[in-house]
């Protein structure tokens, strides 16, 4: 090969790395313009918020919006304490339910297994609004409708059979040895699975509560049908309730609510991104 | 030990699933005073006849379709562009890129009614300043162009599943290959085609589906976003099932079209899990 060959090859390979990252650049552009548009807009003023020309950034920063939020016309730290509490409840119990079911779906030998696990990953692929007509006369005869419990109820539609798939792909993964050796010491079977399969898998339980935290965090329509008092409203029902006003949109201050609704979910998410894929993909290798 | 799980699904699920088959073959409508009534076979075909229906499920198959071809797509591309690319900068980079799926939906749905509003939003703004049209546009207001709006929301909301997904599946493709390729001096596209693809294949089967599944069940961005108007145009199943049930408050009707949806889903599933069995 000639020097000059070199060279040529030399100014492809780098054109090509160039042509990469101003691709690179784009992709960075549409994924966090829309995101930093949110945190702009809720440092602004009502004024430069609406106006025709947008500002890059806030040129008046301002804090009103967020102090807003806190203030006396709508109860927004009670619709975040909401949200907070139905999530993490419902998370607690999917993965307290959940955890005895995986570990029969992953270990023990009986005859309806398959049976199980298809009917759960089915119930996980449910469309929520077929369910919606049924679980509300449900809700409406057991005087649950308008209340937490009857939320949770709703969540764990959802939340349960993603979890027992879930938990099964993480207790799958701890070798059955361990477990064999506390069986020959005597320990009754749910004993091994209290004192040597969670401590292993503490790590899957926790990621696993905060993909059931995250998708009711995400839920609107149960919120929206299930509670008829705004108090007892989770925080994007309540966004949707107090801000869709077709004439009065307060973006700045809606976009502070943004922000608030979004942190939560933001934090939940870049604690459990490793195991990102394998949550989202669980159940459905083992079902195909 | 399955016990409490077989229970608590048994009520939460199973009871809610059979009271949807029973209440979809009743004339059931919870602001009537009246009991419910047995008319069989007559929701259903009322479905047949309605207008509405079949404008959503076109609907649904458009947004849902399209958004998750898009999406797949862009998550390809940039799981591609970053490949290879290790060091502490394109880590935080790669953080960076799946942000989107940290946002609440319904985030996602006011975040852009906010950038697409005719007053104040910037879209508009940047597309009148650079000359491509001449009047702000009010783009969730118009039929033909809602669809394509709230889809691009959800492409943005979405594609950073995919890049995630590939990302994680590329890294795990063994150098031995790629090296071996190399040698025979494969060029990137018939790299990307012949060897990377391949591996991807199984990712991307099990990652659309969960995804067309999950978009099937929307109900979150569209709502906050439009809620299916303007008149139906953007309005899918999941839309039009909750204004049955819960604007005229037909449980009977709402029910039928459920049952209706879940047969359609689980012959799509089926026919997806055996796409995924031959090979």
């Amino acid at each position: 090969m000639t020097k000059q060959e070199n060279g040529q090859k030399g100014f492809w390979r780098h054109s090509a790395r160039v042509v990469q990252f101003v691709a690179i650049g784009f992709a960075l552009l549409w994924t966090l313009a829309p995101v930093y548009w949110m945190l702009a807009t809720s440092f602004k003023s009502e004024l430069e918020a609406t106006r025709l020309d947008p500002t890059l950034w806030p040129h008046d920063p301002t804090l009103a919006n967020y102090i807003g939020l806190a203030g006396t016309s709508l109860p927004f730290p009670q619709f975040f304490l909401n949200t907070m509490v139905d999530c993490l409840l419902t998370a607690v119990i999917a993965v307290v339910i959940g955890t005895p079911a995986a570990y029969a779906l992953s270990r023990a030998k009986f005859r309806l297994r398959k049976p199980f696990g298809y009917t759960v990953l089915i119930f996980r692929m449910l469309p929520m609004v077929v369910l919606l007509a049924p679980l509300y006369l449900m809700l409406l005869h057991a005087r649950l409708l308008d209340t937490h419990f009857g939320l949770i109820v709703g969540f764990t539609t959802f939340g349960l059979p993603f979890a027992v798939w879930m938990i099964k792909s993480f207790i799958d993964a701890v070798p059955i040895e361990i477990e064999e050796a506390a069986r020959v010491d005597g320990y009754p079977r749910w004993q091994v699975v209290l004192r040597v399969v969670v401590p292993l898998i503490v790590p899957g339980l926790l990621t696993t509560g905060t993909f059931v935290f995250m998708d009711a965090w995400n839920n609107l329509i149960y919120p929206l049908t299930f509670m008829t008092t705004l108090d007892k409203q989770t925080l994007p029902a309540a966004l949707v309730l107090t801000f869709t006003g077709q004439f009065k949109t307060d973006w700045g201050g809606m976009m502070a609510a943004a922000t608030v609704t979004t942190l939560p979910l933001m934090i939940a998410f870049f604690a459990v991104q490793r195991s990102m894929v394998r949550g989202l993909t669980a159940g459905a290798v083992a079902g195909a | 030990m399955i016990l409490p799980t077989i229970l608590v699904l048994a009520i939460v699920v199973g009871y809610p699933i059979i009271y949807t088959l029973v209440l979809s073959v009743q004339d059931y409508n919870l602001l009537n005073i009246d009991p419910a009534v047995f008319v069989g076979a007559e929701n259903y075909r009322n479905i047949l006849t309605d207008r509405i229906f079949w404008q959503s499920l076109a609907n649904t198959a458009v947004y849902t379709f399209g958004s998750v071809g898009i999406a797949t797509l862009i998550g390809l591309a940039m799981a591609l562009l970053m490949e290879n690319l290790g060091g502490a900068g394109f880590r935080v980079i790669r953080a960076l890129l799946v942000t989107p799926w940290a946002v609440p939906f319904v985030v996602v749905a006011f975040l852009f009614r906010y950038m697409y509003a005719q007053k104040g939003g910037i879209i508009n703004a940047m597309l009148t300043g650079l000359g491509i049209i001449d009047d702000p546009i009010s783009w969730l207001n118009v039929a033909s162009l809602a669809m394509p709006s709230v889809m691009v929301a959800n492409i943005w909301a979405m594609a950073p599943f995919f890049f995630l997904l590939l990302s994680a599946t590329l890294a795990g493709i063994p150098v031995e290959v790629i090296e071996s390729a190399r040698v025979d001096r494969t060029r990137t596209w018939s790299m990307i085609y012949h060897i990377k693809l391949p591996y991807l294949r199984n990712p991307l089967l099990i990652g659309s589906l969960l995804m067309i599944i999950a978009n099937f069940n929307d109900f979150a961005k569209i709502w906050a976003m439009t809620q299916g108007g303007p008149g139906y145009s953007t309005s899918t199943l999941v839309i039009y099932v909750y204004r049955v049930a819960f604007e005229n408050f037909e449980f009977g009707y709402a029910s039928a079209l459920g049952v209706l949806w879940l047969a359609l889903l689980f012959i799509f599933a089926l026919a997806y899990m055996r796409a995924l069995r031959t090979d």
